[in-house]
């Protein structure tokens, strides 16, 4: 547990004093505004750049709220994940690549503690960034088009959290086993974006998959999913988070002698 | 007491031997210099020691196991945080106390002469400064064994001086285990020499017992003048060579034994202001072991 | 809708961004080391929105 403390400060200090903590909220926050505001003025923008005849005129339905949440997720799948990635890349593999970890390692270093103080950090880190993304995006989308049930929202935002732990976890697991950060940020997102490819293109097939966790939260905002498939989904999904951490303690520990010296 | 057992260390990668049936004892209270090349297989032997590594075959036994602090030869401190919050982390990872941790680290600050920057970031620490809360984070926990990788080679001579003044100030209460490729610093603080070429080891022994084992059986006679030197030198067949107002004379097999030269200087006393024995360097050692084939 | 309203709902988008901006543009003339020429770094902070910034944190800035 001391040790637990310890790294955990360590994690939290470098989080703080290299502004991950404050910078990645602020992306995400800044895609939220940004997804509702260009719906808003849509019309405006299309009748500007688009060169149609004179008297020629657009009509486009405005968007549904939940869509322009659903849109920001959308996003967040691409921007926020790549930022994440890029952010956390180097959680473990980078402390070996660069020496730092040496002066961790030649004490009687507990790697589960290791492992779970930059998992809670970067997870923590993500979550902050997810809500604050998200709820900005709400209020936007209340103020320039309608109100989206606010339950509603909690089940996304929720859903669509697991989805985030995830992809962290994900991440930090390869910067465990891969030897530098570049490879660690490689492997996470080719695994992430190949794999969803799959789930995109065969995935009518079945309905349990933590892959389909995004979609399921989109779907929280209509009608809901299906409580079976989501719950199992949902359960697979934090026993593979699980199943990451502790492959990433085990790899923690086994890569230890891969630290330069 | 010995501290320290290695028995037949090994360490492979792949078909590359790195590290080669090494096998030496570290006694209590005594410092050893791991002399070499680079590339010599010091660095791999110090991460084994220091638990980093895991030797392909052979066991390195000690007897206290929390009690080791390593110093690696380019130290690498996480910029963010401050000389005292990386040395209070270190300490609290090597299992003291809070409260206990703080005060040894301003203390062990103090002693390494970083007092004046508890409070500034790594990060814009010079060399010097780095390598100093490097041997910081060594000996913070005061560990029984400490184990440095070429501690002072990358230091200017000044910063050389004054690392190498803090060592032997530990000396006596730590066993020190330290590789180095200069062999001047070797020469100040060691009790015990290993000479590790290739992976192997290559010679081991106390200071005195190799210097002995490799000094040259020369005698060198001062003469007053440069003309008593050549003159002595022409008398006799000896083989002898004139250096300046000295003479070094090989005794043994290849010259007279040293009563013949004694008997023969008594005759003219008044030319000669002195005579000593040869003593070897730890260079010159180096220089004949590292050359050997 | 009015001119008021448009600046009003802009404003928080060009804030974020001119302060992210700005930030780290600072950091990068404070920055000692930073992972290639500063000159390159303050061109896509300044020229490259919201992904110049982030590229510069997570690439550029070596975490000193």
């Amino acid at each position: 547990m001391t040790q637990f403390n310890v790294l955990l400060k360590k994690e939290w200090r470098e989080n703080f004093r290299n502004y991950k903590v404050f910078w990645i909220p602020i992306v995400f926050i800044l895609f939220g505004i940004i997804e509702p505001v260009t719906n808003y003025f849509m019309p405006q923008i299309l009748d500007s750049v688009g060169n149609l005849p004179d008297g020629a005129v657009i009509e486009i339905p405005p968007p549904e709220p939940e869509e322009i949440l659903v849109a920001v997720m959308g996003q967040y799948q691409l921007i926020g994940i790549l930022v994440l990635v890029l952010a956390y890349m180097g959680s473990v593999a980078g402390e070996r690549k660069n020496g730092t970890a040496t002066l961790l390692y030649v004490r009687p270093l507990s790697y589960r503690s290791y492992f779970l103080s930059k998992w809670i950090l970067a997870s923590a880190v993500g979550m902050l960034s997810v809500w604050s993304g998200l709820l900005a995006a709400y209020y936007y989308t209340f103020l320039l088009f309608e109100r989206v049930d606010f339950t509603k929202f909690l089940k996304f935002g929720a859903t669509y959290s697991l989805w985030i732990l995830l992809i962290v976890s994900l991440v930090l697991l390869m910067s465990a086993v891969l030897p530098n950060a570049g490879l660690a940020a490689a492997g996470s997102l080719l695994l992430i974006f190949v794999f969803q490819l799959i789930d995109g293109l065969l995935g009518t097939y079945w309905t349990v998959s933590p892959l389909k966790i995004p979609g399921y939260a989109a779907q929280w905002l209509l009608d809901g999913p299906k409580p079976e498939d989501f719950w199992w989904t949902a359960g697979i999904g934090i026993l593979l988070i699980f199943a990451m951490i502790l492959a990433g303690i085990r790899s923690s520990k086994a890569n230890a002698s891969k630290t330069k010296v | 007491m010995n501290i320290l057992e290695v028995d037949k260390l090994t360490k492979r990668y792949g078909s590359e031997v790195a590290v080669s049936n090494l096998s030496f004892s570290l006694e209590e209270g005594t410092s050893t210099a791991l002399i070499g090349p680079n590339g010599a297989g010091k660095t791999t032997t110090l991460s084994i020691l220091a638990g980093l590594l895991k030797q392909t075959s052979g066991t390195a036994d000690w007897k206290n196991h929390s009690g080791i602090g390593f110093l690696p030869q380019h130290p690498q401190l996480f910029p963010w945080l401050t000389a005292l919050e990386f040395l209070e982390m270190a300490a609290r990872l090597s299992g003291i106390a809070a409260r206990e941790a703080r005060s040894r680290s301003i203390e062990t600050l103090q002693f390494v002469g970083l007092g004046s920057a508890l409070n500034k970031k790594t990060g814009t620490f010079s060399g010097g400064m780095k390598q100093r809360l490097g041997l910081a984070q060594a000996i913070v926990h005061r560990p029984k064994l400490l184990l440095l990788d070429e501690p002072v080679s990358a230091l200017d001579p000044t910063g050389r001086r004054e690392i190498m003044n803090l060592l032997k100030s530990l000396q006596h209460d730590t066993t020190i285990l330290y590789s180095t490729h200069i062999l001047n610093d070797a020469e100040e603080m060691t009790d015990q020499v290993l000479f590790l070429r290739r992976g192997q080891l290559v010679e081991q022994g106390s200071l005195e017992e190799v210097k002995a084992r490799y000094a040259e059986p020369n005698i060198r006679i001062r003469f007053q003048d440069v003309r008593s030197a050549a003159h002595f030198v022409e008398q006799h067949n000896w083989n002898a060579r004139v250096e300046g107002t000295s003479v070094l004379l090989p005794l043994g097999e290849a010259g007279p034994r040293m009563e013949e030269v004694l008997s023969v200087l008594s005759k003219d006393a008044t030319a000669v202001s002195g005579i000593e024995r040869q003593q070897a360097t730890l260079e010159e050692i180096f220089l004949k072991v590292a050359g050997a084939e | 809708m009015d001119q008021t309203t448009l600046v009003l709902l802009l404003l928080p988008i060009i804030a974020i961004q001119l302060g992210l901006m700005i930030f780290t543009l600072v950091d990068l003339v404070k920055n000692p080391n930073p992972n290639g020429p500063k000159w390159l770094w303050a061109i896509l902070i300044v020229f490259v929105n919201i992904l110049g910034p982030i590229l510069y944190l997570v690439i550029g800035r070596r975490n000193y």
